[in-house]
C-alpha cells in the first residue's frame, strides 16, 4: 500500500515553481482589472512606507513583535470594532496576499500589514476568559504556571507561555473572541469579495478563487485542523536530523485554543548576523522540508513566511504554525510529477506538455506550438534543470513573477490554474523569496534528486546522508510498527477466541463486563 | 453666475487626502482636552464606523439650503478641487473636536474671517446672504449634528436616547466657536428636531446643489475600485435622508434597509475604515485618542 503511494506520489521538487508560474501566467492577463481592491488603493498610501518597512514579507507573526498591550482588547465587543467587519478577513486575506495575487506589490502587502499592526492583542482577563471557557477551567488551574502576558501574536489570536501539571514547557495559542463568527459571517458576503477580488475574467474563475479563500480561511479559524496537522508534520518528522515540528498537547487543545510544546530558537532576521554557511544549511533544511512533505505527505505548508520557523544552528530548523495546510491527492500530485520528469529528467517535452493538459494547466488542443510552452515554462524549472551550485538572490522569485507580467506570453488565453494547485504559488512568493533573503546557495537540482520519488538520487549533501540516515530508520520503525500492529490483530483474535470458548462453558455471556 | 460652470475636477486622492485632514487635526501633545475630551459623547460619536456616511449625509442636507449652497458655490473653488474643498472642511472638524482649546479656537478664527468675506445674492431665491449670518452657520451646524446621529442609529453604534441628547448638547460649542449665540442652537435631540422642522420651508434644490451633490453621489476619477465601493456608500447615505430632503433632490425613495442589507453596507465601510487606516499617521493618531479616551475611563 505504502509502496504504491509514494509510487503514484511521483513529483517532482519543481513542479510547486512551474504552477506558480501558471499561476502568474494566467493572472497576467487579469491582471489590468483586477486586483484586491482595497489593498491596490492601500498601495497608494503604502508606497511611501516602503522605505522604511524593510521586511518583504506581510504576516502574522514577526508582526506586531512589540505588542500593543496599553491598548488590549476587553471585551468581546472591543474586539467585534478592531475585527468585524470585513477587517479579520481583509487580515487573512493580507496574509494570503501573494496566494491571491502575485501582482500585487510588496507596498501593497506591507500595507495590508498595517492591518494586523492594528490588532492589539486580548487583555490578560479576557484572555483567560476565552480558555477557561474553551478548557472548562480557567488557565490557573489548566497549567501549573501561566503567564497572563502573551509573548507573540497569531493572526486571529495570541500565543502564551505556560507549564503544564506534567512539566513540559507549552506554547498556548488563544483565539480571539467571536472572531470565528465575524469572519464566517463576512466571509459570506461573496459580493464584497468579488468586488475587492475584482476579477473581470470569465466568472468561474472568480469563483473557484473566493470558494478556495474561503475553504482556507475557515478552515484556519478552527485551531484543531490545525493541531491535527502540526501532529501530522511532527510524527512525520519524528527523530528527523534537522527538522524539528513542535508536538501538540492534544488534551489541552480545542477549536479557539491550540497548545503545542515550547521550542525556542533564534528568529529569521537573526539569520541576518550569522555566517553564510549557517544560513546555507537554514535554507537546505527548508528546501527540504517544503519538497519532502509535498512528495512524500502530500501536504503543503502554504505559509512558509519567515516568522514561521526557529533556527538552531547546524541547519536545525523548529517549524511553527500549520493553520494553511493543503493535502493534494495522489491523483493531483501525479501530474505535476510527470511535468518535471518530462522536462528535466527526460527530456521529453511533448511527455511534458500532455503532463500539463492532465493537470489542468494547459486546456488540450492549444494552438501554440510545444517547444513555445517549453521556452515559456522552462524558466520556473531554472533551479532544478541542471545540476551545479545556484544562489538563490533576494530577486528571484519576484524576477520570475515580473518576467511573466512583462510578457506577452501566447499562452496565457489557454492557460488555466486548476482550483486544487492554487496555494502552491506559496513557493513562489513564499519559499523563494525565503531562500533569496537568505542569499543561499546549494545545488538544488542534486537535492531535488534526492526527494524525487522518480529518481530516488543518493545523498549529495551531510544532511541529504542523514536524512537518508533518518527515512531508514524511519522504514524499519514504521515495518517495527505494521509488525507490532500484525501482532495486536492476532492477539486481539486469540483473545476473543478465547472469550467465545469461555462463554460457551458458562453460558455467562451476557454478564456485564465478562470478567476474565 | 450666467457664465457657465467649469466643470468639476475629479476626485483624485479622496482618501489619502481625508485621512491626511484627519490627521492633522489630531494633536500630539495637546496643552489640554480641547472642547469635548476623551470622555464625551462626541468623541464616541467622531470615532464611529458610519463616519463616511455620516459625512455624505451631511452635505446633502447642508446643500439642501440654498443660501448656504451659494456660499459654497459662489466663493469656494469646490469645482476645481472638490476633494479638497471637504478635506478642508473635514480638518476643521477634526481640529475642533480633537484639538486643545487654542488650536481649535485658532481654526475657528480663520473660518470665521474667510466667512467674512464670503457674501453675495443668491441668484436662484434672489436673497442677500453672508457666510458669517448665525442663521446660516446654524444650519450647517444642525446638518452636522443630525447626519452624525442618524447614520449611527442606521448603520453604526446607535446612541442611547441620553447620548444623542448629550451629543447634542455637547456641540452646542462647535456652534458657538463659529459665532452662533448659544441660546439658539439646539440643546437636544427633540430641539433639533423642532429647529429642523422650522427651518424646512427655507429649503429647496437648486441647480448648484442638484450639481454639486449629483457629483458626490457618484464622484468622477475617485478609481474604479473605490467607486464600487462608493455605490454602497451612497446607498446607505440615501436611506438615512429624511423623505423631505429625498423628495426636495427628486430622488426615488431607497428600498428599506433590511438587516441583511445593514450588514452588507457595515462590511462596506469596514472596508473603507482598513483603507483609511493604511493612510499614513491615521493609525498612530487613532490609537493615541485611544489611549486618552482609557486615560479618562481610569
Amino acid at each position: 500500500m505504502r509502496r504504491r503511494a509514494v509510487t503514484l506520489a511521483a513529483v517532482a521538487a519543481a513542479s510547486g515553481t512551474a504552477i506558480a508560474a501558471l499561476a502568474v501566467l494566467r493572472q497576467r492577463s487579469m491582471r489590468v482589472e483586477r486586483g484586491l481592491a482595497a489593498l491596490r488603493l492601500a498601495a497608494r498610501g503604502g508606497a511611501r512606507y516602503a522605505s522604511n518597512a524593510p521586511r518583504l514579507f506581510a504576516s502574522a507573526g514577526e508582526h506586531r513583535q512589540r505588542l500593543r498591550n496599553d491598548l488590549a482588547l476587553q471585551t468581546a465587543e472591543d474586539v467585534a470594532a478592531t475585527l468585524g467587519t470585513m477587517k479579520g478577513v481583509l487580515m487573512k486575506l493580507g496574509q494570503m496576499a501573494s496566494y491571491v495575487d502575485d501582482g500585487l506589490s510588496p507596498a501593497a502587502r506591507r500595507t495590508l500589514s498595517r492591518l494586523q499592526d492594528s490588532v492589539p492583542p486580548m487583555s490578560p482577563e479576557l484572555a483567560a476568559q476565552v480558555v477557561a471557557e474553551e478548557l472548562g477551567r480557567p488557565p490557573e488551574r489548566a497549567f501549573a504556571t501561566w503567564d497572563p502576558q502573551p509573548i507573540a501574536a497569531a493572526s486571529i489570536g495570541q500565543v502564551h507561555r505556560a507549564i503544564t501539571h506534567d512539566g513540559r514547557a507549552v506554547a498556548v495559542k488563544v483565539q480571539y473572541p467571536g472572531i470565528a463568527e465575524m469572519i464566517e459571517a463576512d466571509l459570506g458576503n461573496v459580493a464584497l469579495l468579488r468586488r475587492m477580488l475584482k476579477v473581470t475574467a470569465p466568472s468561474q474563475d472568480v469563483d473557484a478563487l473566493i470558494a478556495e479563500l474561503r475553504e482556507r480561511i475557515t478552515e484556519e479559524l478552527d485551531y484543531r485542523r490545525e493541531a491535527r496537522n502540526q501532529q501530522m508534520f511532527a510524527r512525520f518528522y519524528a527523530g528527523h536530523p534537522t527538522i524539528s515540528v513542535p508536538q501538540i498537547i492534544e488534551e489541552l487543545s480545542t477549536r479557539r485554543v491550540v497548545t503545542s510544546e515550547l521550542a525556542d530558537g533564534a528568529r529569521f532576521a537573526e539569520l541576518a548576523g550569522w555566517s553564510q554557511a549557517e544560513r546555507d544549511l537554514a535554507a537546505e533544511t527548508i528546501y527540504r522540508f517544503v519538497f519532502r512533505s509535498l512528495y512524500e505527505a502530500h501536504a503543503f505548508n502554504g505559509d512558509p513566511h519567515p516568522g514561521n520557523y526557529l533556527f538552531h544552528g547546524g541547519g536545525r530548523v523548529t517549524f511553527l504554525d500549520f493553520g494553511l495546510v493543503k493535502y493534494f491527492t495522489a491523483e493531483e500530485m501525479q501530474p505535476l510529477a510527470a511535468m518535471v520528469k518530462h522536462l528535466c529528467v527526460d527530456n521529453d517535452p511533448e511527455g511534458f506538455r500532455r503532463a500539463m493538459v492532465q493537470a489542468g494547466f494547459l486546456i488540450p488542443d492549444a494552438p501554440v506550438s510545444t517547444p513555445l510552452v517549453v521556452e515559456h515554462m522552462a524558466v520556473f524549472y531554472d533551479t532544478v534543470r541542471e545540476r551545479g551550485p545556484r544562489t538563490m538572490t533576494g530577486e528571484y522569485a519576484s524576477s520570475v513573477t515580473r518576467k511573466f507580467f512583462d510578457f506577452r506570453s501566447p499562452l496565457t488565453p489557454y492557460a488555466r490554474i486548476p482550483r486544487s494547485y492554487v496555494i502552491l504559488q506559496r513557493i513562489n512568493l513564499g519559499l523563494f523569496a525565503l531562500l533569496g533573503e537568505l542569499s543561499a546557495t546549494a545545488d538544488w537540482r542534486r537535492i531535488a534528486e534526492e526527494i524525487w520519488p522518480f529518481f530516488q538520487g543518493p545523498p549529495c549533501t551531510p544532511m541529504g546522508t542523514a536524512e537518508a540516515a533518518w527515512r531508514a530508520r524511519r522504514t524499519v520503525r514504521t515495518h517495527a510498527a505494521s509488525l507490532g500492529q500484525k501482532i495486536l490483530f492476532f492477539t486481539e483474535r486469540a483473545v476473543r477466541q478465547r472469550r467465545r470458548l469461555v462463554r460457551g462453558h458458562t453460558g455467562a455471556g451476557t454478564a456485564p463486563g465478562g470478567n476474565w | 453666475m450666467s457664465e457657465p460652470s467649469p466643470e468639476i475636477s475629479t476626485a483624485v486622492g479622496l482618501v489619502e487626502r481625508y485621512a491626511a485632514a484627519f490627521v492633522s487635526g489630531i494633536p500630539d501633545q495637546p496643552q489640554d482636552d480641547g472642547f469635548f475630551g476623551p470622555a464625551s459623547v462626541t468623541w464616541r460619536l467622531s470615532a464611529d464606523l458610519s463616519g463616511p456616511v455620516a459625512g455624505l449625509r451631511s452635505v446633502l442636507i447642508q446643500a439642501l439650503h440654498p443660501l448656504a449652497m451659494a456660499g459654497v458655490d459662489q466663493h469656494s473653488d469646490w469645482r476645481r478641487d472638490p476633494v479638497g474643498r471637504l478635506a478642508a472642511t473635514s480638518a476643521y472638524v477634526a481640529t475642533v473636536t480633537y484639538g486643545d482649546r487654542a488650536s481649535a479656537s485658532r481654526a475657528a478664527r480663520r473660518v470665521r474671517a474667510i466667512h467674512e468675506h464670503v457674501r453675495g445674492t443668491d441668484a436662484v431665491t434672489g436673497r442677500p446672504y453672508a457666510a458669517g449670518d448665525p442663521a446660516l452657520l446654524l444650519w450647517v451646524h444642525a446638518g452636522l449634528v443630525d447626519s452624525v446621529l442618524a447614520a449611527a442609529r442606521l448603520f453604526g453604534t446607535p446612541p442611547a436616547d441620553a447620548d444623542a441628547d448629550a451629543y447634542v448638547a455637547e456641540m452646542i460649542t462647535s456652534a458657538e466657536l463659529l459665532g452662533v449665540p448659544r441660546e439658539i442652537i439646539p440643546d437636544s435631540a427633540a430641539a433639533l428636531q423642532e429647529y429642523l422642522a422650522g427651518v424646512r420651508a427655507e429649503l429647496r434644490c437648486t441647480p448648484a446643489a442638484a450639481e454639486s451633490m449629483g457629483y458626490m453621489l457618484d464622484p468622477a476619477g475617485m478609481g474604479e475600485e473605490l467607486a464600487e465601493l462608493w455605490q454602497d456608500l451612497r446607498d446607505a447615505a440615501l436611506a438615512t435622508l429624511p423623505g423631505w430632503a429625498l423628495g426636495l433632490y427628486g430622488y426615488p425613495a431607497p428600498p428599506p434597509v433590511t438587516p441583511e442589507r445593514r450588514t452588507e453596507i457595515r462590511q462596506t465601510l469596514g472596508v473603507f475604515d482598513a483603507v483609511f487606516m493604511a493612510e499614513p499617521g491615521v493609525l498612530e493618531a487613532r490609537q493615541q485618542l485611544e489611549l486618552r479616551i482609557r486615560a479618562a475611563r481610569g
